[in-house]
Order: C-alpha cells, then structure tokens, then sequence
C-alpha cells in the first residue's frame, strides 16, 4: 500500500497536482469502504449465527394424556387421542410413534418427551381397556404391569410474530444420518471438504448453463444456500452472488461443518403451508408426513431431499409425479453413494409418494382457549417473547374434552333453533369446563364456531346471571347454622320491598304464583324468587356481596336488592369461578389454563402451581351442594335425568334473565364442573329458560363424558335428619314425605313433626323416591 | 419416629412418604392412599329423597391406585434430594389422579412448608383435613403443621391453639 501510495504520488507530481489528492482520497475511500463492508458482512454473519438465529413461535400442548390401571377411558378415547397425536398404525409397532389396535387392545410405542417436569422416555406398552376404563397397563418388554405411562402432548396451538415463518428446532444428533448423508450426497458432495464455496462446481455450472442457455444448474455449495436462505433475499445479481460467495468463506472460517450443517437443517425452505413458511426439515417432517424426523423411512428421506431443489416445482402434493421421479432419483443417488443397498432402493422406489393428506389447518385449533393461555401468559411475559423465543407452554386443555364440548355446543345451538322456530345461526353459546379440585381449565368455547377466533363470550360476555347467583344467597344464610338451616322454613308469600328513593320493588315467581312456606333446600331447588329475595334482605345485601366475593367474584356489585336474583352481569368465565369454590367443598383456586412454561433449551421458566385458599367452611359448602342435588334432581334442573343415569351425582343450578334474553347452566359432578350460557349477541330475547336451553347442552356434554364419581367427600360436623319438609320438623317412619337432610351438628330441629308417630317402619314406610316419580 | 413439622425442612420432608410413621398405622410400608373415612361410606348412611340409596362406588382399583403410589415414592426421592419444586410437580400430579385423596394434600402442604410458604402449607393443610373425615390420625398431622405454619409466620397465639387441637385429635 505504502509503495502504492508512493508510487502514486511520482506519478501524481508528472500529472496535474490538483488532481493528486482527490484520486487519492478517492482510492482510500474505496479501501475503507471495502474494509468496512468486510467488517459489516463479517459482523452479520457472526451475530446472526451466533445470536438468535430463529425467532421460533411458542408452541401450546394440551394436557398429556396419563395411561394407568383404573383411569376412565374409551378405546374410542385413545384411538382419538392417538390419531391426534399422528400415531401411525402398524401391524406390529417396531418404532416410536407406532400403534396397533386389536378391539379393545392398543399396542403402542410411546415417543420420547420432554415434559414440563422431565423426560418421558419411550415406552413400549399395551393398553386394554375394558367397561370405560384402562384395565391392564402392560410393558410388553418384560410383561409386567406398568402403574404409569405419559404419553407425548397434542401440539394444540402456536404464537407466531406478524411474518410467518415456523420451525420444529432440530438438534444434529437428533436428524436421521442418512438425512445429512444424503444431503450432502444429493447437493454438495464436497462439503466435507471445501471452504465455503466450490470454484469447480461453479465453473462446471457455468458450462451447463451456457450450454443450456439458462439456468439449469446451480453449483451453489450447501454453505452458499445456507447463506441465500439465512441473510440475503432472493433476487438473483451478481451483486448478491458475490455477497454470498464472501459471506459463505466468512461462515466457514468462523464455524465447524457441523454447526453449519445444522443451521441449515433448520432453515432451508422446504414448503409453503398457507401463509406459512416451511422452514427446516423438522417442521416439514411434520408438515409432509405428520411424524417427526426421526420416524422417517428411506424413501420419506429421499423425498425431502429431493424437495431443496425446488419445494413448489417438486411439490408433492401438488406435483406428485415430478416428485416421485425426483425421489427416486434420489434414491439412486444414496444407492451410487453407498448410503443404501440397492435393494432398498429399489424397494423405495416402489413404494407410493405416502404424503399425509394436507388440511388447510387454522393454526390455533382451539382459539378461544389460546386466547385465555396468551392472557394468562401476558402477565408475565412481553408479546415479543412468546412469538419469538420458542417457549414450550404447557396448558391444562383436555382436547377430547373440548372437541365434545364443540360439537355438542354447535349442535345442540343448530338443533334448538330448527325446533323452535328460531331464525338459523342467531343463538350463541359459551361454556367452560374445569377440573374441580385443580381448578384447571379443561375446556373452553367462546362461541359456538370453534375455528373462529372472533369474540371469546367465555371470557369476554358480561351478561346478566338470573338464578345461577342464587346459592350464594343461600350460602350465606346457611354459614348461619343458628338461624338457617336446608330445613328452615321459608316465606315465598308476596313481598313488597320499599327502596330509599321510595319506589317499590315486588320480585314475582317465573310461574307468578307464591308458594307459601316452603324449606329452604326447596326454594333453591325450585328456585323461588320471592322467598330467595326475602332470605336475602333479612340477611343483608353486604352479607351477600362478601360472600360472592369470598366466591372468587373479583367485582364491585352495587348493593340494590335486584342483584339477590341476578341482576348481575358476569361472564361464564367468572361463574365458573364462582361455582368452582362451591364445588370443592369450599376451596377457592384460581382458575389456571397453563401448568409451566419452558424456555425452547427446555430449562423450565415457570410453573403455575395448584393453590388453594379455605373460602367457605367445609360444612355450609356440604349444604348448599346438597340443596343443589335436589335442583339438579327434583328442582329446576331435572330435565337433566331424563337422559342422565340416574346413578350420575349431579349438583347444578338454572338460570334465566328477563324476557328469556340468557339462559344458563352451571353444574358439576364428582370430578368436572362446567358453565354453559347461551344468548344472543345483539341481547335480545332467545326464548329460552336456563333448563330449555344451556342445562341440554350440559346435559349432552355430560352424557359424552361420563362422569359417576361420587359428588361429595364426608364433612367431619355434619349430621342427618329425617326431616318432615312441610313443618321442617323432625320426621320418623309415620311421614309419608320425609327427607333426610344434612346439618352442621347441633343446627337441626329438635320438635317432632305433627306426621310423627314414633310407629313401627313396616306401618308406613317411607317413600324415598315419591319426589322423583311425581 | 416424629414427624413433628418444627424439624429443620428436610426432616420435615422426609417424613412424605412415611407418613404412617407419624400415624401410627405399621411401619415400613407406604401408607394406604386412600383415607377409609372419605370414601362413599359416610354418605351411604344418609340417601336422600329422590337420590339412589346407595352412592355409586367410584371406578375400580380406587383403593392404592399403583399409580399414585409410584408418584408418591417418586415424590419423596426428589424431596429427600432437595428437589422440592419437582417434588411439589410430581405430588399435583398425583392430586390430579386421585384429587379427593387426603394423604397427597398433606404431602404436598409438608413440601410448601419446606419451601418456606407457610400461608400456602397452612391452606393446603386444611384442604387435607377437609377431605379426611374419620381420620383423625391424618388431622393431628395437619394440625400439627398448621401450628408449625403458623410458628414460622411468628403467629404464637396461633400456633398454640393449632397445637391444642392436633393433641385434642391424637387423642382420639
């Protein structure tokens, strides 16, 4: 340069000196522009293979389904959740991911998994499933009975940043080797060995194009594309040919093949699905054969080999037979190389393309419940981080359950609307379905067309609540063992209440008829407004408000006495809340969607873990499930046992607001709890009451589900009384209508009633099941 | 052997699976799952009207479901080796297989109290004693929890009566 420059200036002093300096200036400004592109280039290509090389959506899974002896489920069930899961059938499973299934008996290799809490290795198992449960787990490597088998999760969902790219992160010892092997035997056959780029390749390129008169060839080493693909766009100038060239001899003096040979596993671009890229060859794996890579088979290798030269020209969906001739001769190529056996190629090469079915897919299956997880998550994590760093996000979903809530939420909406009359698609439904001692979210549907992610009612629908608010009026009579008992008698006689302000408030009945005296558990059963508005007033609308609160209702209820019968607007997410406290015995958890999070390294970064907080005595929360068995019984809910077993322990309340505009049901069993609204969204009537609207579609949920557990745990404190519910007085065997009723020890009546007579039980025995066949 | 929850946390732990060590019930076995005092037989005394007479028995192999117990035994390894959140993991999964089961809560308030949350392992204590009507040996534990709970909070008073009732129910 020094002599350059020296020389430069001799020749200057012959030439005209006011151009010395500016042909100078203009040389070194040249160089350090040069050396500063050097620098940006080399700068680039560092930072981006060091750094974040991919921003990678995260992905939501559902609940991992758990195999052991005694736990309730179909063979219907499984093949579902397997056929989810893209288990692939097999006569006799051999790898990962294979299942064969004779009647009741699944034989399955269970695919290795990294769950939130650890690994789950691979287990080769068979299951039997016999009356509705698992009855024999069985770990057909040493025929011993396994207690517990996880099984991998249903991917149920992504969160991906405004461009669309996707990914599935492949490690280099995870890829099949015959995958790079063939890759390089197919691309690049001197990658091994060469330092970026291929001058002979080039050349040879060169003469075939010449020769060809375009672009046939491309002579482009696997390190060029990578680079193509990782840094530059896709215009083709000689400019940007050099660019990768340089970029190409940075990458390989700064990495080892290896890492090079990843990143381009990861990013070559093998498809287009929708408005989505594929990138790499895990997703496309996925994509092409519904199966991770490392389930491949020969000719599935070749084909996706095949696939980088062209993904849409060789497309095999599109193209299937331009792709089978690549394929095969792909399978050529491996067999030349000494990669397979002739045989094998030959084999391959027979074999059909075997490309899954593509189903233009909404990304989100499930929308309304990922809008509840991204909520959840939102709390703690910075949008851009959910749609970039990978994060695996473990959530509470059931989605056996949810596709049964679906289907019966649409259907039952479409059935309601032909039988009545009413005008097709204008009735909306949202419901919720938890696990009742975990509080966790197992089912979520914010309006009756589930792939739609519009208006999430779940969440989102503040809507007046009618009776669904009533056992919290009741409860707070009864955490008043002193003075309210489920066999004090109540007043459902005309009430007329005068409202500071002078105006007068007179609740009427849904049947506009009074009824009298009538025992507590009745009225809730039966839902009687008057009386219900009446207990409510005597206890005192804050005692009521605190108890909602102490419910889990989060909210500031003005104290007008019309909020005793509803007049409250909710979403069905928070009167899953509420109904979730009475349902575990008084317990309030906060609702969770999300079990952990885990960093894309899979280094766990949180977990949501099970908390509870004692909100109501264990006692007063027994009583007003048990009046609630009566409304789900005899009450208002009883439609319900008209196609329930009756064996199914069942406590559930109706609700209806003004002019028939919402109609609700918010039930549970021993193990499940689910909300159900139905309306519409312009609020105008539906012509529905609680039990000829929602209660049909709980009651068909419940139906698919299944659940007969036992509803309620003992309560120490708690005695039974036959009870005679006319007088609310003590019974024997002389009074035809006794019930046996539950009370805090020490609470019940004392008096006998006038129908006891202290007689023999053979004179008059009591008819435990009259109310059920009046 | 005690298991007194005033023991320094891993003492406290390790008391997890051998609970029957601090119940009484005969040692060196893993303690039944299941608390006989909550299992349908209570409510089977009092059919209600229109209910059936007898309650519904919950689906089989209720009683020690191997699974549970493979969790549990699981749990106390990642207790003893100080793994205490995954112990916590892996006794929620257990609750979620057998939720009603009284022994699981109280397991997993014994490792709250060990991960320093006395609030949480004193809630999830009374969920226990919620759950194990009859079983007064499995409520004196969690009284006694309760009171060292409350200790570590510095709730004297507290403690004291939560002690008064675990003794009224060791008595029993």
């Amino acid at each position: 340069m020094a002599r350059r420059r020296k020389r430069g200036r001799r020749k200057s002093r012959r030439q005209a000196p006011r151009y010395r300096i500016p042909w100078l200036r203009g040389l070194l400004a040249v160089a350090v522009l040069l050396a500063g592109y050097l620098v940006y280039l080399d700068f680039k290509v560092r930072h981006q293979f060091d750094g974040k090389r991919w921003s990678l959506p995260a992905r939501v899974y559902a609940r991992p389904l758990e195999l052991y002896a005694g736990l309730p489920l179909t063979p219907e069930q499984l093949a579902t959740e397997l056929a989810a899961l893209h288990y692939q059938p097999a006569i006799s499973p051999r790898q990962a991911g294979e299942v064969s299934r004779n009647r009741n008996v699944f034989h399955l290799i269970t695919r290795p998994f990294v769950h939130w809490d650890g690994r789950e290795d691979s287990r080769n198992i068979r299951v039997t499933l016999a009356n509705g449960v698992v009855s024999q787990l069985v770990d057909v490597g040493n025929g011993a009975a396994a207690s517990l088998v996880r099984l991998d999760p249903v991917m149920v969902g992504s969160f991906y940043p405004t461009h669309s790219e996707d990914r599935v992160l492949v490690k280099l010892d995870e890829v099949p080797p015959l995958l790079t092997e063939a890759l390089v035997a197919v691309e690049d056959h001197n990658f091994y060995s060469h330092h970026g780029i291929a001058p002979l390749s080039i050349l040879r390129a060169l003469w075939a194009n010449i020769r060809a008169g375009g672009v046939v060839q491309g002579g482009s080493t696997l390190t060029q594309q990578l680079v193509k693909n990782f840094y530059l766009s896709s215009e083709r100038t000689l400019r940007r040919k050099i660019n990768e060239a340089i970029m190409a001899l940075m990458l390989e003096w700064h990495y080892e093949k290896d890492e090079i040979l990843e990143a381009y596993l990861n990013e070559v671009y093998l498809g287009q699905d929708g408005g989505r890229a594929v990138h790499g060859f895990g997703l496309a794996s996925h994509f092409y054969f519904e199966r991770p890579l490392a389930e491949l088979s020969v000719e599935q290798i070749a084909l996706l080999t095949g696939l980088v030269k062209g993904p849409s020209y060789y497309n095999p969906r599109q193209q299937p037979e331009r792709a089978l001739q690549r394929r095969n001769l792909v399978l050529d190529v491996m067999s030349a190389a000494g990669l397979i056996t002739h045989e094998q190629a030959v084999r391959g090469k027979s074999r059909k393309l075997d490309v899954s079915h593509y189903r233009k897919k909404a990304i989100n299956t499930f929308p309304a419940f990922l809008d509840m997880v991204r909520r959840q998550l939102q709390r703690d994590y910075r949008e851009e981080d959910l749609t970039t760093e990978g994060l695996r996000i473990f959530t509470t979903l059931d989605p056996q359950l949810q596709w049964q809530l679906e289907q019966v939420l649409d259907r039952r909406l479409g059935g309601l609307e032909s039988e009545r009359g009413i005008p097709a698609n204008t009735l909306e439904g949202a419901a919720v379905v938890t696990s009742i001692q975990g509080g966790e979210v197992l089912a979520l549907a914010g309006g009756r067309h589930p792939g739609f992610a519009g208006f999430n009612r779940a969440m989102d629908a503040k809507r007046q609540v009618g009776s669904v608010i009533k056992p919290a009026v009741y409860l707070t009579a009864l955490q008043r063992p002193e003075d309210y008992t489920l066999a004090t008698l109540l007043d459902d006689g005309p009430l007329t209440w005068k409202a500071p302000n002078g105006n007068d408030w007179s609740p009427q009945n849904y049947d506009r008829q009074f009824h009298g005296m009538t025992p507590l558990y009745h009225a809730l059963a039966h839902s009687y407004n008057v009386a219900t508005a009446r207990l409510g007033l005597e206890l005192g609308l804050d005692s009521v408000i605190s108890t909602l609160t102490s419910l889990g209702l989060r909210q500031d209820f003005r104290p007008y006495p019309s909020l005793l019968l509803g007049a409250v607007e909710l979403s069905p997410l928070q009167v899953t809340q509420m109904y979730q406290t009475l349902a575990s015995g008084g317990f309030r958890t906060p609702l969770r969607a999300i079990r952990a999070v885990l960093a894309v390294d899979e280094i766990p970064l949180q977990s949501y873990p099970l908390r509870v907080k004692a909100a109501v005595a264990p006692a007063p929360a027994y009583l007003i499930t048990t009046a609630l068995r009566f409304a789900a019984r005899t009450g208002t809910g009883s439609a319900l046992y008209r196609v329930l077993p009756a064996a199914m322990d069942i406590a559930g309340k109706t609700g209806t607001t003004d002019d028939l505009r919402d109609s609700w049901f918010a039930g549970y069993t021993g193990d499940r709890l689910a909300v159900v609204w139905v309306g519409r969204d312009d609020n105008q009537s539906t012509g529905l009451t609680g039990s000829t609207g929602a209660l049909l579609i709980w009651r068909d949920l419940f139906a698919q589900v299944g659940d007969q557990g036992p509803l309620q745990s003992a309560v120490e404190g708690i005695e039974i009384l036959r009870i005679d519910p006319l007088s609310g007085l003590r019974a024997d065997n002389g009074c035809p209508d006794a019930v046996e009723l539950p009370f805090i020890q020490g609470s019940g009546p004392v008096e006998s009633a006038p129908c006891a007579v202290g007689g023999s039980p053979l004179q008059r025995p009591v008819d435990w099941f009259k109310e059920l066949f009046e | 052997m005690k298991c007194s929850a005033g023991v320094p946390l891993w003492v406290g732990v390790s008391c997890i699976v051998l609970i029957n060590g601090c119940t009484g019930m005969s040692g060196g076995q893993l303690p039944p799952v299941v608390d006989q005092g909550t299992q349908g037989a209570e409510l089977s005394r009092y059919p209600q009207t229109g209910e059936p007479a007898q309650p519904v028995p919950r689906a089989p192999a209720r009683v020690d479901p191997p699974a549970v117990v493979a969790l549990l035994e699981h749990a106390e390894q990642q207790a003893n080796a100080g793994e205490l959140e995954s112990a916590a993991v892996t006794l929620e999964r257990a609750i979620r297989i057998d939720s009603r089961n009284p022994v699981l809560w109280h397991h997993l308030a014994t490792v709250r109290l060990a991960e320093g949350d006395p609030l949480q392992a004193e809630q999830l204590a009374i969920k226990s004693n919620s759950l194990a009507a009859g079983n007064f040996a499995l409520q004196a534990r969690n009284w006694e929890l309760i009171a060292e709970a409350r200790r570590n909070r510095g709730d004297t008073s507290g403690a004291l009566s939560a002690d008064r009732q675990a003794r009224a129910l060791g008595k029993r």
